[in-house]
């Protein structure tokens, strides 16, 4: 008896000293960084808390849990005030739509500062549910001292893919595993659009309806085709076959000459002291390339305590000195990236060019509600063109068949 | 000859078994570079000790070990009551729908948790346990399933007789399950607390979904933090999970001779 | 208060007293069901006949959930094939070797202690260190796995990229996680009363006849156990799998289980997830009772408690 009474007392203690202490206001802000960027984040966070007494963030990093832990939260209806997010469409009937805060405080924020391709991500149907923090577009890195020891000269803006291959050919050594390129056989298809867009097609039809002639184009199985080919003739290796190595893994050892990635891979790459150069991503022919836009963006829940409060924080993310406290993507406003000398820097400077040289398109994800559905088909088809090494156009004609039944 | 080739086969076994782990200690002992390296490096040059406490010190993780103590503690006991209690109540009595209440809660070990997972959270929320460690504890206190099973089929590995023979003596239900089944079921009981003390303690999901902010998270959600969306510091993982490892090995070394000394196997008559 | 302060069952006790004692007992379980089972699962069954977005406009859709997973949803019945085969595979080897492991253990041997906690360890490591861990035993290039066969001249396959030796790398994975399994085998053998044995012993029946009519007899109820959670954990199984290989190459370890993990937290189409989860709750529910049923027959329970014998009848 006395055990039983024990051990429930100290149950109640343990469980009163977890809950929180009651504070004036307390703002709830989840986001899916780690390690230096959530650091960076909860700075930013005291900065807020600094300037508006009384008033608490709760910053709540879920990591790689991230959305496992906002679906959960959001379908029992207790999502944060603030968060992080990209998956518009999932939660759009739970976000406050900002546009009319945005053109109220117009002024004071400065849009012109800002890329409008940054607000296009996070809009739908003329509702805007997100502002951007930070951003990321794609470029090739590659690694000088391989190039300069090979004797090839070093890629160029307004270089083509014929150039990659042709570099990528003379780098090859199989005895050292040594390959000049790494194409990824389970890219992220958000990703994987620029490749599209580049070569002058895209995933779905502008109205969001049809894929058939589209994610199955004569232009979009060239791409797939490409990179297959790529594999076969070993200019590159293939990534995410049953072997998780990473790109980045690889670039840092010194085993593969060029790496295409965005700016998750820069600290990585300055850190492990490897000589080397950012260029932008190669041309189709002489189509500018395009890129697909990372963007980290901030959202506020429709039922949030207090949306004054929560709209604040959210443009004091977006405000000059808190975009250029932020190191693990680049700053959204031009004039924080200038100051910064970012735009002269030649190892950042390519990340605007593809900013500047993409023209203005909406991602499939935010054109069909049930994109996550036929994107799982679309990415079967990369995949099993990279492991055929070749028959594209079969294997996407197979995902627009199977994608039909979304699409009514 | 024989004795050998049983060493031999146990040796061999041992050796398959144990090599991940030595592998993932290599692993936070090497240094960046090592890290990158490709072919992997099988044998570091230098060993890197200080990265264990690098690794302790990114995240807040005494907070983390006083978390998630408290909850594998407190919810272990509840769970060694809970689960004996419910499992003796199904196998030594005859009683009005059993049988059915016994298939009900083996069914509810095959819900998966992707659809318990909102309406709990709705129910915790309502209850005002969100952010609380309550929901990792209190449902232990109510027994698990895979538990009670457990239990009720050791338990009905233990001859009848033995009940009997302590009824003619005047014992009453709960004198026969605390006295004498308790003890006869220490074996089973060891087992249940080590697997209920390692669910608890490697739990990822539940505190995901439950907890919000770093006071009340426990140590696999700080061990996650370490896994971005790009990026993974494979050290720090290495180094927290051999730390993670050392206390549920420490204690099961400790209680796994519990599971030999049977008192059943040596003393009870069949 | 606790029961022991009133005396429950006993011989002596009036029959409203002895009816109420077993639910005493139980009762944690029922109220726990009650208070955090019965409504989430009730709830689930709710969401299974609705287009249940995780957000926003919930509708009324009748069975179309089941109707379209039975009749146009190819990847329904691809992970369904697929979690089957695991299944068949993973159950038999997981209850064999984890019983072969347990009785060499239970053999006299010097360093039990030790050699228990060695085949335990890999239960004790969890989530993000096994992807670590797996992703280095089946490289292909570099893996420890493929060295070895090297050794014996073997060229070993991609064994996580290859679609036709994938589910096998997903179900050794599986398997090497018995540890758990191992154990309850164990304390199953050790309260085998070692009389029994000697008795046999004594009248000169040979090893492989006191396995077949003492071991394997004494030791159903616990095998009865491990079968059935094993059915379950193999039908509910998506860690290793959504760690390894996601679900790849080209969908050849896309089980069950994640398609329900993907419609929940991917399409957030909550209420196919909810219908999907259904089904395969009939399913194992179906097959656990085909065991269950068949158990009788096989199943040897030294302390069943029976009509006649009397015991705690209430």
């Amino acid at each position: 008896m006395n055990t039983t009474r024990l051990i429930a007392t100290a149950m109640a203690a343990a469980l009163l000293t977890t809950s929180a202490l009651a504070q004036d206001k307390v703002l709830r802000f989840a986001t899916w960084d780690s390690d230096e960027s959530l650091a960076i984040q909860e700075s930013i966070a005291r900065m807020f808390e600094a300037a508006n007494p009384g008033v608490t963030v709760q910053v709540e990093a879920y990591g790689d849990g991230y959305d496992e832990k906002l679906t959960a939260a959001m379908g029992a209806g207790d999502p944060p005030d603030v968060m992080y997010m990209w998956n518009f469409p999932a939660y759009a009937a739970s976000l406050m739509p900002m546009e009319d805060l945005i053109a109220r405080d117009a002024a004071e924020m400065d849009l012109a500062d800002i890329s409008p391709a940054l607000m296009n991500i996070s809009t739908i149907d003329g509702h805007t549910y997100g502002m951007p923090a930070g951003f990321t577009t794609q470029v090739v890195f590659y690694n000088k001292d391989m190039f300069a020891a090979a004797g090839i000269a070093e890629p160029q803006a307004g270089w083509t893919w014929d150039d990659l291959r042709a570099a990528a050919a003379q780098f090859r050594d199989a005895a050292t595993n040594t390959y000049g390129f790494a194409v990824d056989a389970k890219p992220d298809p958000f990703d994987f659009e620029q490749f599209y867009w580049s070569n002058g097609t895209q995933f779905i039809s502008d109205d969001g309806t049809t894929v058939d002639g589209y994610m199955n184009s004569a232009a979009g199985a060239e791409v797939l085709d490409m990179f297959a080919d790529m594999i076969k003739t070993e200019e590159a290796v293939a990534l995410n076959i049953g072997d998780d190595t990473s790109g980045s893994t690889l670039f840092k050892a010194g085993r593969i000459a060029m790496f295409q990635s965005a700016m998750w891979s820069m600290t990585g790459i300055q850190s492990s002291g490897i000589n080397f150069g950012v260029v932008v991503l190669p041309n189709f022919g002489d189509q500018p390339a395009q890129s697909a836009i990372g963007a980290s963006a901030m959202s506020i829940a429709k039922d949030a305590a207090e949306p004054e409060l929560a709209w604040e924080f959210v443009k004091f993310f977006s405000s000059p000195e808190a975009v250029a406290m932020r190191t693990g993507d680049l700053p959204i406003r031009m004039s924080v990236a200038a100051a910064k000398g970012l735009t002269e820097d030649p190892i950042f400077q390519p990340f605007f060019t593809m900013l500047d040289q993409t023209t203005v398109h909406t991602a499939a994800f935010l054109q069909n509600e049930n994109w996550g559905r036929i994107q799982e088909n679309l990415s079967t088809a990369i995949e099993a063109t990279m492991i055929d090494q070749g028959n594209a156009q079969a294997h996407l004609d197979e995902a627009v068949a199977r994608s039909a039944r979304f699409l009514n | 000859m024989r004795k050998t080739a049983l060493y031999g086969a146990l040796i061999f076994l041992s050796a398959l078994f144990v090599a991940p782990f030595v592998w993932t200690l290599i692993t936070a002992l090497k240094s960046q570079s090592d890290l990158v390296a490709f072919p992997p490096v099988m044998w570091p040059e230098t060993w890197h000790w200080e990265n264990f406490a690098e690794a302790w010190g990114k995240q807040p993780f005494n907070t983390f070990l006083k978390n998630s103590t408290i909850v594998v503690v407190l919810s272990t006991i509840g769970q060694l009551f809970s689960s004996s209690l419910v499992a003796f109540g199904f196998a030594r009595f005859r009683f009005w729908g059993r049988d059915p209440l016994f298939i009900l809660l083996l069914a509810t070990m095959m819900i998966p948790w992707d659809v318990k997972m909102i309406p709990l959270y709705m129910e915790f929320n309502a209850l005002g346990w969100i952010n609380t460690l309550k929901p990792l504890i209190v449902p232990a206190w109510f027994g698990e399933a895979f538990f009670i099973f457990l239990l009720r089929q050791y338990i009905m590995t233990i001859p009848m007789e033995i009940d009997e023979a302590a009824r003619m003596d005047g014992a009453n239900s709960w004198q026969i399950y605390w006295r004498i089944h308790l003890p006869l079921m220490a074996p089973a009981l060891v087992l249940v607390g080590t697997f209920h003390f390692m669910n608890a303690w490697n739990d990822y999901l539940g505190p995901l979904i439950f907890l919000n902010d770093q006071s009340t998270y426990t140590l696999p959600l700080g061990l996650a933090l370490f896994k971005g969306l790009h990026e993974t510091d494979v050290t720090s993982i290495a180094a927290v999970t051999i730390i993670l490892c050392l206390p549920p090995l420490v204690l099961f070394f400790l209680a796994q001779r519990y599971i030999m000394d049977s008192a059943l196997g040596s003393s009870v008559k069949g | 208060m606790t029961l022991a302060d009133q005396p429950l069952s006993s011989l002596g006790q009036s029959r409203r007293r002895r009816s109420i004692a077993p639910f005493l007992f139980i009762s944690p379980w029922i109220l726990g069901f009650v208070f955090f089972t019965l409504g989430p699962l009730l709830f689930s069954l709710t969401m299974s006949f609705y287009d249940w977005p995780v957000v926003g406009q919930r509708d009324f859709v009748g069975l179309n959930n089941y109707t379209t997973m039975l009749s146009q949803d190819p990847q329904f019945w691809e992970s369904l094939a697929i979690t089957a085969k695991f299944a068949a595979i993973f159950v038999p080897f997981n209850i064999g070797l984890a019983f072969l492991l347990a009785v060499l253990l239970n053999a006299k041997v010097i360093g039990s202690g030790f050699f228990r906690t060695i085949f335990y360890l890999p239960s004790v490591i969890s989530g993000v260190a096994l992807v670590m861990i797996w992703t280095w035993i089946y490289a292909s290039n570099f893996g420890l796995l493929n060295y070895f066969l090297g050794l014996v001249g073997v060229q070993g396959p991609n064994w996580l990229g290859d679609p036709n030796w994938s589910i096998y790398a997903i179900i050794f994975a599986s398997l090497w996680g018995l540890g758990g399994t191992m154990l309850i085998l164990l304390a199953g053998l050790q309260s085998i009363p070692k009389e029994l044995y000697e008795a046999a012993r004594v009248s000169g029946v040979p090893a492989w006849a006191q396995v077949w009519h003492i071991t394997l007899p004494m030791l159903s109820p616990m095998l009865l156990f491990t079968t059935i959670t094993s059915i379950i954990s193999a039908f509910q199984q998506l860690t290793i799998a959504l760690l390894l290989t996601k679900g790849g190459p080209l969908g050849s370890t896309y089980f069950f289980a994640m398609y329900i993990y993907d419609n929940a937290f991917k399409y957030h189409d909550m209420g196919y997830a909810a219908a999907m989860s259904w089904v395969m709750f009939v399913i194992v529910l179906v097959l656990s009772a085909i065991v269950m049923r068949s158990s009788s027959a096989f199943v040897y329970y030294e302390g069943e408690v029976k009509a006649q014998a009397g015991g705690n009848d209430a």
